[in-house]
């Protein structure tokens, strides 16, 4: 039974990586407007150049042609190079990749550890004014736009600081330019971009433990426990928590697809050489294999998540039966 | 790309950042101020220096490193390859030429021993290289090297390499013969009189790593982005992608081992990232916007430099005939009338805050061609615009919008999105012009888009970009007919026989008076024809802190050609 | 926080209405108003919302009346006026252009996608979750594998591709944010259909041979319709920040259109030398995401059926 869906589930995968890579090309091809990836105002081009830099990319091919050698060489795991720079998509992704989960699995620690609290303490005061001000500051989290923020703690803790001879904070990157690298000196970067990325996290978590504490307090087996003379901080943390944590977790697991633009915004500010960073100089360059490749991986996250959480559930809860 | 960057570039600058002092100088926090005072004598005297550095009476001090910022990100490290000013800083660096240009233009020689012997019918250049250059790796530098660069842009064995030379070095290279392995003769197939300034720079590669690669392989060589030999100033450390290139000191360099030990090029997000960052020392080196040129000055670790730049920001009325913008700008007096309705000053004032000046020509004054009074000037006019409107029969309607027949004086003008002061130039525009009945839609696009636009598509009414030029006065890639068909950056579609006629003649003669004659021609018939009017000339800014010392920034040493960055060091030795 | 497309997976109940009857009692409605009228803080936030709506509908009256100025007109004089310089009620931009009639109808625009995108994404949203959860079989599947596959592209590339292909102005840009929204609102639709179609009084409907629509638009909707308006009420605030972002990234309204998000991203080189350029639409943004979370929050809060026994 369960082999039969996964069989099921893997073929519908298939069709949404198809698709979606074909769509992504698509419109890359759609919009482009004949553009050449890498070419510049610049008055030593001459028209000839263009013309043939354009052949060598392969961009005269019609798309479905370019569509099935691209496909053909990714199922061999050859993503082809750059158009901008040359190197391997492979290359690029990798290279990105660690950095992108530092920051991200970064701030889901900071957002998990500073969500539950609020969230469980917002639950068991309902209504009462700590859970308004805790709902307050929750929300007001997020109504930050995130640029805006980044700026700001920028201009506080790196710029006006260091004017005034205090110790201070690196703005960009994700270790100093000269002799960096260190744990120390990684975590000092990581320091901004985290604080601005978990924001997000911790508004958005606290609000889901707090009402998903609230369904599982009034639950009957909770309503049981209590009867039976538990007391209220055993009910609280031994049945109410743990039984609330479990769709966090699913929700953490969902962060996985968002590997790719999540933390866009944030990488871009903190210039962080993240993944989303890359996405987002590509697309707008018109670099088509490193688009493609990017795609391809985030899609495979996005169909490997969504499978997990399902198998997931079905671990979790004995009633969900696949068929 | 960041949101500042701006492929053609002008806005590229450079400077420094100290990461591995910043703990050490919180430390010493405290005494922060004794040390700007220390160091202020030093600095007065850089501040009148435009560009920085320069001379400086203390000794130089071995060791340190400094840190270059900058908002566009590399491509490649291969030279050949490269087309973008941020990549040929980088190979700069790493990369010496046959030749280089002084703060001026001039060209200097830099592997080669002198300036080559030019046959008398121009066609043939004779290099002599410096005897004893090594690469990093101790092989000598040889003629074979020099031919083999150039081989991979006009040898057809190497056509398959993307190069975007090609073009102009297979049509005017006719053969390279290497003598001896310290000469080069250069043959080329007729008079081309920016041969040496455009094609004479190019970091010169290895053969001796390259050579045995066919030329689909040298495309995507490990060598691209990780060279393994270099025979300029630095030789290349590390690439950590995204985020910067680590360089180090070459200490078989033929021009004396640099005192620096690093040089490392930043990454950043934007302009006001660079800013940021000079402020708190993270970079040494960097490009400033004329937006934060106020705020910068008032940083006291940090000197500024400005010089103008062989660059300029020109919007292009579309020509063509065939399209609906054509039946408008045909019309010489619509062209006049909308730039005597500008009023260029308050653009150089209030979108460049005074950086940059008004121009009069199409020359930029940086060049030795520059003509600074051409035929017709357009000082700002609102009642001649009008008159030449009404006179060429643009009358206003009920709408207020001026007419002629059922022609409308009504356009959209196009820019690339995230570039602020284009989007502001565009903006003044409209209103400038709505004053005299013309109603002009801005309209902001990308970047590739807008390349397309001026290079294929070709639907624009008009577009506002900046351009920025070698140190040859030619200008045929901009208004030469020539260039005018699809892939060229005639996109305005501006036909002249007799600019053709000039632009063709100053490039096949190398009498430098003749061509100035020339030149000076084709900027009087352009200033009466505007058919892409320049706004203004930039100016370069570079900030650079005050613990680097000999850096020289000038209009043309500031990108690739930096002739003086073996001798830049730092007075903390850090 | 680029994609719209975590909007469902906030915190939006999954569950169906568990009333057993055709659609939701008129007494859940009631009880929900109630509920949501005793929230003070959130009714506050609904009166402000309600306000700024307003302002941005007589912005033309606003800036003719109040602050003399039109948004777009460039004073080259008065750039960097200071606020209460020149009449300049708030000051002036860099191009001398009012900052106060700017913030007026830069709620036009940044308001204006708001809702816009929402309402988009709940249409185009719930139509494909109703279609694919009650025909079930190839329907669904040919619907919702279009569904995974928009949710799977990297929001950013829908993003900059959609905003090359239809350039963006305050309405395309509403459908360009919402090409990537409506998929996570087809799902959760669908889910609810699923539940929903099952019970007792669908399935009578049914058998008495009612027509498709005529089951969908009077038995299916309002049974999925308290989701939509807590998706509703908790994504106007989102959207409004997902427009700033994307106006940060340069894909979002153009210039000289104001919005707050242009404004704000065109003020940060000025920040030393104007601060109030940065903090003014800085903290109307925030004041206005606040409000419309708080408001969202007071709204779910009363509709979630789940959470009506306390």
């Amino acid at each position: 039974m369960l082999a039969k869906y996964v069989a099921r589930r893997f073929l519908a995968s298939t069709v949404v990586v198809l698709g979606v890579t074909a769509i992504t090309l698509a419109l890359m091809k759609t919009t482009s407007g004949s553009y050449v990836p890498g070419i510049d105002l610049n008055p030593a081009l001459r028209p000839e150049d263009i013309a043939r830099l354009r052949a060598q990319l392969g961009l005269d091919e019609p798309p479905q042609v370019w569509y099935a050698t691209w496909l053909w060489n990714a199922l061999h795991g050859d993503f082809g190079h750059s158009m901008i720079d040359g190197s391997t998509v492979t290359s690029h992704i990798l290279d990105r990749l660690p950095n992108t989960i530092e920051l991200t699995a970064t701030a889901i620690v900071i957002g998990v550890v500073l969500a539950i609290p609020l969230g469980v303490i917002g639950a068991l005061r309902r209504g009462s004014k700590t859970d308004h001000s805790l709902t307050v500051v929750s929300v007001a989290g997020f109504a930050v736009p995130q640029f805006w923020m980044g700026l700001m703690l920028i201009l506080i803790f790196s710029v006006t600081l260091e004017q005034h001879g205090l110790p201070w904070l690196p703005s960009s990157g994700a270790f100093s330019a000269y002799n960096g690298g260190d744990v120390f000196d990684r975590l000092e970067h990581l320091i901004l971009p985290a604080t601005v990325l978990s924001f997000f996290y911790t508004s958005t978590w606290s609000r889901f433990i707090r009402s998903s504490m609230l369904e599982v307090l009034s639950q009957d087996y909770i309503r049981t426990a209590r009867a039976k003379g538990m007391s209220e901080r055993r009910v609280v943390y031994l049945h109410g928590l743990r039984n609330a944590l479990i769709p966090l977790i699913t929700l953490i697991g969902l962060e996985l697809p968002g590997l790719v633009s999540g933390g866009l915004v944030v990488e871009v500010v903190f210039g962080w050489p993240g993944i989303g960073k890359l996405a987002f100089e590509r697309a707008l360059q018109y670099d088509y294999t490193t688009v493609m490749g990017v795609t391809f991986f985030a899609t495979l996250l996005v169909v490997a998540g969504n499978l997990l959480a399902d198998l997931l559930y079905g671990v979790l809860d004995p009633r969900i039966r696949y068929g | 790309m960041s949101r500042d960057e701006d492929a053609e570039g002008f806005q590229q600058f450079e400077r420094f950042l100290e990461e591995w002092s910043r703990r050490d100088f919180l430390r010493r926090a405290g005494g922060a101020a004794a040390y700007l005072t220390f160091l202020a004598g030093g600095v007065e005297f850089l501040e009148a220096c435009a560009g920085g550095g320069g001379t400086q009476s203390a000794t130089p001090k071995k060791g340190g490193h400094v840190v270059e910022g900058n908002f566009s990100d590399i491509r490649t490290l291969n030279s050949m390859l490269s087309s973008d000013t941020a990549s040929n800083q980088v190979i700069g660096l790493m990369f010496d030429g046959l030749l280089n240009y002084k703060k001026n233009g001039d060209l200097i020689p830099q592997l080669a021993q002198d300036l080559p012997k030019i046959s008398s019918d121009g066609l043939t250049y004779t290099f002599k290289l410096r005897s004893g250059l090594k690469w990093s790796d101790g092989q000598n530098v040889t003629s074979d090297d020099v031919k083999f660069t150039y081989a991979l842009a006009y040898d057809p064995q190497y056509k398959a390499v993307s190069s975007p030379r090609r073009g102009d070095l297979s049509k005017y290279i006719q053969s390279i013969d290497t003598p001896d392995p310290q000469t080069v003769v250069i043959t080329t197939t007729q008079v081309y009189a920016p041969f040496l300034a455009s094609h004479g720079l190019y970091g010169i590669l290895p053969k001796h790593v390259l050579g045995s690669l066919d030329a689909k392989a040298i495309n995507t060589a490990d060598f691209n982005t990780a060279p393994t030999v270099s025979n300029g100033a630095f030789k290349f450390v590390r690439w950590d992608k995204g985020q910067q290139v680590t360089l180090a000191r070459n200490d078989s360099y033929w021009a004396g081992a640099p005192y620096l030990d690093q040089w490392i090029y930043k990454v950043l997000p934007d302009s006001v990232a660079v800013t940021n960052q000079l402020k708190t020392g993270e970079i040494d080196i960097g490009p400033v916007d004329p937006g934060q040129f106020d705020n910068l000055k008032t940083t006291d670790s940090v000197v500024m430099g400005e010089f103008a730049v062989p660059t300029f920001t020109f919007y292009a009325y579309n020509l063509n005939p065939d399209t609906n913008a054509g039946k408008l700008f045909t019309d010489k007096a619509v062209r006049q009338a909308l730039l005597f309705a500008l009023d260029r000053q308050k653009i150089v004032s209030a979108v460049f805050f005074g950086h940059g000046s008004v121009a009069n020509s199409v020359e930029p004054p940086t060049s030795w061609a520059y003509k600074d009074k051409p035929k017709v000037l357009y000082n700002f006019d609102k009642s001649k615009a009008e008159q030449l409107l009404d006179g060429a029969g643009w009358s206003k309607g009920a709408d207020g919008i001026r007419a002629k027949g059922a022609l409308k004086l009504k356009f959209t003008m196009i820019t690339n999105a995230g570039n602020k002061q284009r989007e502001s130039m565009l903006q003044i525009m409209q209103q400038s012009w709505k004053d005299i009945g013309v109603e002009a839609t801005p309209s902001l696009i990308q970047f590739p888009q807008l390349v397309s636009q001026i290079v294929s598509i070709r639907t624009f009414d008009m577009f506002l970009v900046g351009f920025n030029w070698s140190a040859d006065p030619d200008e045929a890639p901009l208004y030469h007919s020539r260039n005018a068909g699809p892939g060229g950056f005639n996109g305005a579609d501006f036909k002249n026989d007799q600019v053709d006629q000039i632009l063709d003649q100053a490039l096949g003669t190398v009498d430098k008076n003749k061509r100035k004659n020339l030149y000076g021609q084709f900027q009087d018939i352009m200033s009466d024809e505007v058919p892409s009017p320049v706004i203004l000339f930039n100016s370069g800014i570079y900030g650079v802190n005050k613990r680097v010392q000999g850096t020289d920034f000038g209009s043309f040493n500031q990108f690739a050609q930096r002739p003086w960055n073996h001798s830049v060091w730092v007075t903390d030795g850090k | 926080m680029i994609g719209p497309s975590r909007v469902a997976e906030l915190d939006i109940p999954a569950a169906g209405v568990e009333t057993g009857v055709a659609r939701p009692a008129q007494s859940y409605w009631n009880e929900s108003w109630e509920r949501l009228r005793e929230n003070r803080l959130g009714v506050a936030a609904g009166v402000l919302l309600v306000v700024l709506a307003l302002i941005a509908v007589m912005a033309p009256i606003l800036s003719a009346v109040l602050t003399h100025f039109q948004p777009q007109t460039i004073d080259l004089d008065s750039t960097f006026a200071r606020p209460g310089v020149g009449g300049h009620i708030l000051g002036a931009d860099e191009l001398g252009r009012d900052t106060l009639t700017r913030l007026i109808w830069g709620a036009r625009v940044s308001l204006g996608v708001a809702f816009l995108t929402v309402a988009m994404s709940l249409t185009v949203g719930t139509a494909v979750g109703m279609v694919a959860g009650y025909y079930g079989g190839w329907i669904d599947d040919v619907l919702m594998r279009f569904v995974d596959m928009v949710l799977a592209i990297p929001a950013i590339f829908l993003f900059i591709l959609m905003s090359i292909l239809i350039r963006p102005n305050a309405i395309t840009l509403a459908a360009i944010v919402a090409s990537v929204g409506w998929g996570s609102v087809a799902r959760l639709v669908r889910g609810e259909v699923l539940s929903v179609k099952q019970r007792d009084f669908i399935l009578a409907t049914r058998s008495i041979g009612a027509k498709d629509s005529r089951l969908m638009l009077r038995h299916l909707l309002p049974n999925v319709l308290p989701v939509l308006i807590v998706a509703a009420s908790l994504g106007v605030g989102q959207i409004i920040l997902v427009e700033a972002a994307l106006d940060f990234l340069g894909l979002g309204i153009q210039p000289p259109t104001p919005s707050w998000g242009n404004m704000l991203t065109n003020a940060q080189s000025y920040f030393f030398r104007s601060g109030w350029l940065v903090a003014l639409p800085g903290i109307t943004i925030f004041l206005t995401v606040l409000a419309s979370n708080l408001f969202g929050n007071a709204v779910r809060d009363a509709f979630d059926p789940r959470l009506k026994s306390h």
